[in-house]
């Protein structure tokens, strides 16, 4: 039962997209219409989970004495703020909730992938040899197109734009269309497996 | 070789050892240098237009006025270095052309709030209204049912606006109930949301429709222009500096492009002599016999 | 007198000490990175909260239960409430009904989008006329690649020379992913660098 109703719940609303598909304007397709609705409305739900499970887990780190815990206050203390400003006074332009947002939270997290720049170079400098031909080829590529995409490129050779265009949209499409084509026909068996209750990993333990 | 330093014999690396290590504090402060002196001393280098972000501004650019534009703001506080100048000079080519905007984001963190800015300054840019000229959905969670939900009818996903307007007040949402008002797409995104916009509106519904992505994902939506999936694609804060410049409004992109310029030079330097370091220190093991 | 608030050096102070904070990880992890860090997650789990209230129970479940007497949307609603019956063990079992609806219908969309949105349309392109050196080359870049990431079988003989052939492709197709995701995370940072001295300090205009 624990198991099984679920396997069944899975299989009869996967099923009932699938057939939706082919029966357009059929009770079929009016009735997955309904459940598409039910799905955004229950992913909502979701993400409500994940917020509160931060909570509950700085929550235990400051009732346990961690030697973080005074991080952790400052992190409820900024939750309550931004969830109560959106909560009682909205969310739209002008709130304090869309200001937190636009000026600090928005700047953070630019900021924190910024970082990436300083690593994918020092990335570059230490890890990026030409061991073999194949680790050559990829340099070249890598170093003809960072130079042909780049305004200054067509001074060092005027046909390094043109070159660059060639790698991107003959060999480099047709092995980005060749995993396309694979991650596809895998992502469709996977989503078959989950149907037939084959791949049962999201029903977790138990 | 080796040197003399508190009384104690010290051995010193080759200098080929050493130019494999040069210190991490050394190459961050370069990066650092060579983004700050172009900002502060503009070079005004000229950006080459490429077929495809000339494809992506003739797509919108050849579409009637008054047609409905549906926008999804699909990317994440991160990336707006690169996806912000784009969607910018998207709405502003948009609202000069007289195009009604509809905007939506299937992005939960932030989607919904950089749609709202950007949609309300451009717009007040062009003295358009919203709901008459554009309007923001917001945001629902589950991409796809949202994506093809959209196609049956609008108010079913979004029963109001970002705003809490009920749908049926917005004037602009009274005339596009689903999919069949909609005449383009026009997709901002730094995540897979665009396969699933192509996969699942452009194949099922046949929206044409055009990509402004980071340059992290444009390699792979070649693929979706050459199978005519995407009518146009801009890529990455070059691809923004190409619209930019084709609508004739150089902004944030363009100023980029003198800095971007520079630090491939130095990171083609850093291979350079990462490599030249490498292959110095093999020849020198071969020639001692330790290879 | 003079409104400090609107003069963007201090209208924008908050947001360049946090950016700054950020940055000083590059040093080492300190209490100020921590900090920023912290706020970073909190402001982040309340954005989401305050979202999800809004567009989600008040917009599709609260005002068409209330306003307009959708009785089915109660359905959908206590669905989503039980979810978060997995902090209860007794019933934490039932957490999993929901989760089956959602992960079963997106598994059902997938199934169709991949195989016609996707599979077909690219396969359908590359079948082109052996009419230009372009067209030859994109075809035996999809087939020597597809050839290469097949696994089931062990790369010999002349199933062998066919995926060497697609190493070839794939090492050019990597060295540009690789020269656009360096184009990717510097500009990222030029973003940030241009916010400091340009809208913060004023420095260039």
């Amino acid at each position: 039962m624990k198991t099984r109703l679920p396997v069944f719940v899975a299989f009869i609303s996967g099923a009932l997209m699938i057939i939706a598909f082919f029966g357009r304007g059929t009770v079929v397709d009016a009735v997955s219409e309904e459940a598409l609705t039910w799905q955004t409305i229950v992913g909502g739900f979701a993400l409500l989970l994940g917020a509160v499970s931060i909570v509950r887990v700085h929550w235990q780190k400051i009732s346990t004495r961690h030697t973080d815990r005074y991080y952790s206050v400052g992190l409820l203390i900024c939750f309550a703020v931004m969830a109560g400003s959106g909560v009682l006074f909205g969310i739209g332009g002008g709130t304090l909730f869309d200001h937190l947002f636009q000026r600090i939270q928005a700047p953070m997290m630019s900021t924190m992938f910024s970082v990436l720049a300083f690593f994918i170079a020092s990335a570059a400098y230490r890890a990026f040899r030409a061991r073999s031909v194949s680790s050559a080829i990829l340099l070249l590529a890598a170093i003809v197109v960072m130079l042909g995409r780049i305004p200054m490129g067509q001074y060092v050779y005027h046909g390094l734009p043109a070159w660059a265009d060639w790698i991107m949209t003959v060999p480099s499409m047709a092995v980005q269309r060749g995993i396309l084509i694979g991650a596809a026909l895998g992502a469709a068996s996977m989503s078959l497996r989950i149907m037939l209750g084959i791949e049962r990993t999201y029903l977790g333990r138990g | 070789m080796s040197e003399e330093r508190s009384g104690q014999q010290v051995l010193r690396a080759p200098f080929w050892q050493r130019l494999q290590s040069v210190d991490r504090r050394i190459l961050y402060s370069l990066i650092f240098a060579s983004v700050i002196i172009p900002v502060l001393w503009p070079l005004h280098l000229p950006t080459l237009v490429t077929p495809e972000s000339r494809a992506f501004f003739n797509a919108v650019d050849s579409l009637p006025s008054g047609s409905v534009v549906l926008f999804p703001f699909d990317f994440w506080p991160s990336t707006l270095p690169e996806t912000e100048p784009m969607a910018i000079a998207a709405l502003r080519h948009c609202f000069r052309k007289n195009l009604r905007v509809v905007g939506l984001s299937n992005v939960g963190m932030g989607g919904p709030s950089i749609a709202d800015r950007l949609l309300d300054s451009i717009g007040a840019e062009f003295h358009k209204s919203y709901g008459a000229d554009y309007v923001n959905l917001g945001y629902k969670a589950n991409y796809s049912a949202v994506m093809l939900g959209m196609g049956s009818r609008i108010a079913d996903i979004f029963p109001a606006d970002h705003r809490g307007t009920r749908l049926e007040d917005i004037p602009l949402m009274r005339q596009v109930p689903n999919y069949d008002s909609v005449k383009f797409v026009l997709i901002i995104s730094d995540n897979a949301m665009t396969d699933y916009w192509v996969a699942l509106v452009n194949a099922r519904y046949g929206l044409p429709m055009v990509a402004g992505v980071t340059a992290i994902m444009a390699p792979k939506m070649l693929s979706y222009m050459h199978s005519r999936q995407l009518m146009g694609l801009l890529g990455g804060m070059k691809g923004a500096a190409e619209y930019e410049q084709l609508i004739g409004r150089p902004d944030k992109a363009s100023r980029g492009m003198d800095a971007q310029s520079l630090i491939h030079f130095l990171i083609i330097v850093f291979i350079v002599l990462g490599n030249a370091g490498y292959f110095m220190s093999r020849r020198h093991r071969t020639r001692l016999g330790q290879v | 007198m003079i409104d400090w608030t609107s003069h963007p050096f201090f209208a924008l102070l908050p947001t360049a000490f946090f950016t700054l904070a950020i940055f000083s990880f590059l040093y080492k992890d300190n209490p100020m990175f921590k900090l920023a860090e912290h706020v970073f997650a909190g402001l982040s789990a309340g954005y989401y909260f305050g979202l999800i209230y809004h567009s989600v129970i008040r917009q599709q479940v609260w005002v068409p239960l209330t306003q307009d007497g959708h009785w089915s949307v109660i359905i959908p609603g206590a669905l989503g409430l039980l979810m978060f019956a997995r902090f209860f063990p007794r019933i934490g079992w039932t957490t999993r009904l929901p989760l089956a609806f959602v992960i079963g219908s997106t598994a059902g969309i997938m199934f169709i989008q991949q195989l016609h949105g996707m599979v077909l349309p690219q396969v359908g392109r590359t079948v082109l006329p052996l009419d230009s050196v372009r067209n030859i080359l994109i075809i035996a870049g999809v087939l020597t690649t597809l050839i290469y990431f097949y696994f089931s079988k062990p790369h010999a003989g002349p199933l062998g020379w066919v995926a060497s052939a697609g190493i070839g492709f794939i090492m050019i197709a990597f060295g540009a992913h690789f020269g656009y995701t360096v184009m990717a995370r510097v500009s990222l940072l030029i973003g940030r660098v241009q916010f400091l001295l340009v809208d913060w300090l004023g420095l260039a205009r």
